[in-house]
Parts: C-alpha cells; sequence; structure tokens
C-alpha cells in the first residue's frame, strides 16, 4: 500500500502478494489540473489500482492501460506518457479541460531492496519521519534511477538533463489548544486529511486519551508552556480553541513571533478586537497581531462543533494552498 | 464579579501583573492546578526557610488569579517561611480590596495555596 506520502513502502502487508507495481506519477500539466504535480497512482501487476493522477475520468484509465503494457515489455522500465484531454466530442458539448498532462511511469521491484525507486522513498520516508522537507529526484529522458535528497539540497541546483522534482512535505501539524468538542470533531476530520494533531489543555479531565483516540499527541500542562516547547514551523498550524482568555493570551504571546504557517483564534469579531488591543499594549505590531485568525474559519453559518470544525479546517486548507482565507 | 474597586485592582494587576515569569536559581516551587476551569500556576521562590528572598509566578489563568499572584509575590518577598504561611485570604480579599464572589474564590485562592506548598518546599537555613 502507498503511505499518506504516496510513497511506495513493499513491507506494507498490502503488497503481500504483489511482486512488481507501476508508479505513475504526474510531472507536468499545461492546463490546469485537477490534481498537484506529483499526484501518483499505483497499478499493481495483479490489477490492483492504488491513488490515481487525476481526481476521475479518461486519464486514469489510460495509465492503467499504459502500465499493463509496461509489464509486457521486458526491456523498459520507464515510459513518459502524454496524454491529451481535448476529446472530441467533450470539447464540442463544453465538458473538457482542455491541455496536455504528462505522466512518468516507472516499473518497480517491490522484491528488490535495490531498486531505485524503492530505496528511494525508503530515504524520503526516513526525512520525513524526521520531520524533513524531501525531494525525490527522477531523470525523465535517460535511464537514470529516482534518489531522494533532502529539499534544502536542491536549492540553487541545476540539473544537467530534464527530470522531475517530487517535493515532499512532512504533514501538517494541527496543534490544539482547548479539548473541548469542536476539537473532538476536529481531530477525527484532520486525520481523514493526513494531518497530525496534537491536543493542549491544562485540564485533565478534558484532555484525555478517551475523549481524542484519533490524536497523536494529548499534552495537559500549562499550555503556554507546551506551546513553546513544540518545534514550530511553517508546517504548524495553531488553533485557540478553547474560547478562555486564559490560555489564548500566554500562548499567542509565544507564537505570534515564531514561524508558524497559521493561527487561528475561536470567538467574535470584538473578542478579535478586544484581544489584539491587549496585546498591541504589550508591544505587538499589527503586522503580528494580523496574523490570528479571528474569528476563525471560513464562514460557513454552521454551529454545531463538527460543522465549526468543518469551516476551520477549510481556511486551514485554503491558507497552506495559497488561496486567500 | 463586583463592581468598584475590587474589579479595578483585578485589571490593574491582570494587565500589569508584578513578578511574571520564571524565577531562575529556584530553590522552591510548587504547580497548582483547578481542574475543571483550567487556571494553572507555578510559584517559584528563592531563598531559605530564614527568608524569602524572591518569588515569581508562571501562569495560564484568568484575571483574578493572575492578580491574586501578583500581590503574594510581592508580599512574601523578604519574609521567613512561618510568617509567608501565616498568610492568609483576609490579608488576600483585602488586598483585592473585595472579596470575590462565592463562584471565583478558588481563582484567587489557588496561588495562596500553590505559595504555601513552594514555602514549604524550601530549604532549611
Amino acid at each position: 500500500m502507498a503511505n499518506k506520502y504516496g510513497l511506495i513502502d513493499p513491507a506494507d502487508p498490502a503488497f503481500r502478494d504483489e511482486s512488481e507495481v507501476a508508479l505513475a506519477t504526474l510531472v507536468s500539466a499545461t492546463a490546469g489540473s485537477s490534481k498537484k504535480i506529483g499526484a501518483k497512482m499505483i497499478v499493481g501487476r495483479s490489477g490492483r489500482i492504488i491513488g490515481g493522477v487525476t481526481i476521475g475520468g479518461c486519464v486514469d484509465a489510460q495509465v492503467v492501460e499504459a502500465a499493463d503494457a509496461l509489464f509486457d515489455k521486458d526491456d523498459a522500465d520507464r515510459r513518459l506518457l502524454s496524454i491529451s484531454l481535448d476529446d472530441d466530442e467533450a470539447w464540442e458539448i463544453g465538458l473538457t479541460c482542455g491541455g496536455t498532462l504528462e505522466v512518468l511511469l516507472t516499473r518497480v521491484d517491490l522484491g528488490s531492496t535495490d531498486d531505485p525507486t524503492v530505496a528511494a522513498h525508503r530515504e524520503a520516508m526516513e526525512l520525513l519521519s524526521a520531520g524533513e522537507a524531501t525531494a525525490i529526484v527522477t531523470p525523465i529522458e535517460s535511464s537514470g534511477g529516482s534518489y531522494a535528497v533532502a529539499a534544502a539540497e536542491l536549492e540553487g541546483a541545476e540539473p544537467a538533463e530534464r527530470t522531475f522534482v517530487d517535493r515532499i512535505s512532512p504533514p501538517l501539524t494541527l496543534v490544539i489548544v482547548g479539548a473541548g468538542q469542536i476539537a473532538m470533531s476536529l481531530t477525527r476530520m484532520a486525520r481523514e486529511l493526513e494531518m497530525r494533531t496534537v491536543i493542549v489543555d491544562g485540564r485533565d479531565r478534558y484532555a484525555t486519551r478517551q475523549r481524542f483516540p484519533e490524536a497523536d499527541d494529548v499534552l495537559v500542562g500549562m499550555p503556554s508552556e507546551i506551546v513553546a516547547a513544540i518545534d514550530a514551523n511553517r508546517r504548524t498550524a495553531v488553533l485557540l480553541l478553547a474560547h478562555d482568555y486564559k490560555y489564548e493570551l500566554p500562548v499567542l504571546r509565544d507564537i505570534l513571533r515564531k514561524p508558524v504557517g497559521y493561527i487561528g483564534m475561536l470567538g467574535s469579531k470584538k473578542r478579535g478586537v478586544a484581544m489584539r488591543d491587549l496585546l498591541r499594549d504589550e508591544g505587538f505590531t499589527d503586522d503580528e497581531l494580523a496574523r490570528v485568525h479571528t474569528p476563525i474559519g471560513l464562514d460557513l453559518g454552521g454551529k454545531a462543533p463538527a460543522e465549526v470544525a468543518l469551516s476551520i479546517l477549510s481556511e486551514i486548507v485554503a491558507v497552506y494552498s495559497g488561496k486567500r482565507a | 464579579m463586583t463592581a468598584g474597586p475590587y474589579r479595578r485592582v483585578v485589571i490593574e494587576l491582570f494587565r500589569h501583573p508584578k513578578n511574571r515569569g520564571p524565577l531562575h536559581d529556584a530553590s522552591a516551587s510548587a504547580e497548582g492546578a483547578n481542574p475543571l476551569c483550567g487556571d494553572r500556576i507555578r510559584v517559584e521562590l528563592g531563598g531559605d526557610r530564614s527568608r524569602v528572598t524572591d518569588a515569581r509566578f508562571t501562569a495560564d489563568a484568568c484575571a483574578l488569579c493572575i492578580a491574586s499572584a501578583s500581590l503574594l509575590t510581592e508580599r512574601v518577598r523578604g519574609m521567613s517561611a512561618e510568617d509567608a504561611l501565616r498568610i492568609d485570604t483576609s490579608w488576600l480579599f483585602a488586598s483585592l480590596e473585595g472579596e470575590p464572589p462565592a463562584s471565583r474564590r478558588k481563582c484567587a485562592v489557588l496561588p495562596l495555596d500553590t505559595l504555601r506548598r513552594a514555602v514549604a518546599a524550601l530549604p532549611s537555613a
């Protein structure tokens, strides 16, 4: 089975009966692709299909056919597919996206630890597990194998040939301060989105494993100290859901000057203004205070805990996708 | 919370607390929490049982709790452990210029309880 990064782990029991797969990776798109460059699909020799390079339609079907054909060739381990989206009839009735996609198909021997794709994916997973952004580099027009490096090592590098660089970031970590009902819903939904969740609260009757079985961590103590000890970076989102200034102010004093990617606080606009006024008096700048999304979440209209959780996650997805939220 | 001087004192001390922040090289400390409302506080003391030379607190807590901690850490500095343990709610509420409503009493008393445990942990002279 591919893991949450779409990478291949031959040790996964789901691959027990699979000796060989074809890895399909979306490497370019001339028009708006429905998936991000780097989207992956794995086609097993047994017929299984995992993932997809598009959200559906005819492209994935063509990739599966090409993968099946690749297995039948003894002398080929890679193929670059160029797939036109300009289906004549669909174009005529306005139901095509148009453009061309390139999909790189690579044959992977799951039984060989020396297989370059297996090795590259293993190295990438080790880097990601250590919280480091990684890149898998694959030559497109030569027979050279893939390899993984820390993404930072590629800064300013100029490849000598056409390569596909698949940049993979560690999962988002949501640091959720306040172990209430919204946090419970949000933790469940975040798992589906493959985000890590850390629950923080000063109340040990609220922040329990029983209430948060899906959370990656449940931490009880002084919230501002717990949050301050977390190794925060751009892939860290801090969600203030306690609706209590006793936690919000101390946590904000710490994280407003840290490079976290998202800060959101539950509460009304009026509450947000009051919080900003207090912190402005303490010396925080308007630019720093503007980082706080409050009221938190997109305005979807719902009031139930799960609905609010959905609006918060929607805003986080928008922010990390570069959309204005 | 009642109006009047009590409220003014609490707000002023919440916005400008004295002795907030960790005390490096503390000789004694104690932590306390109100388990349901979530107030959390740590009181750290310098000195020994003959004399408290310094007192500071760290808290993620409400305005009343922080105001109380501010007053108590000011008060205890220079005292012996014996005198420090005599600080009571009467002194605290007088210093707050009013008695908190029953539902908030625990917020004011948490720093006092925590201070007493920190004092009890001071080393002998």
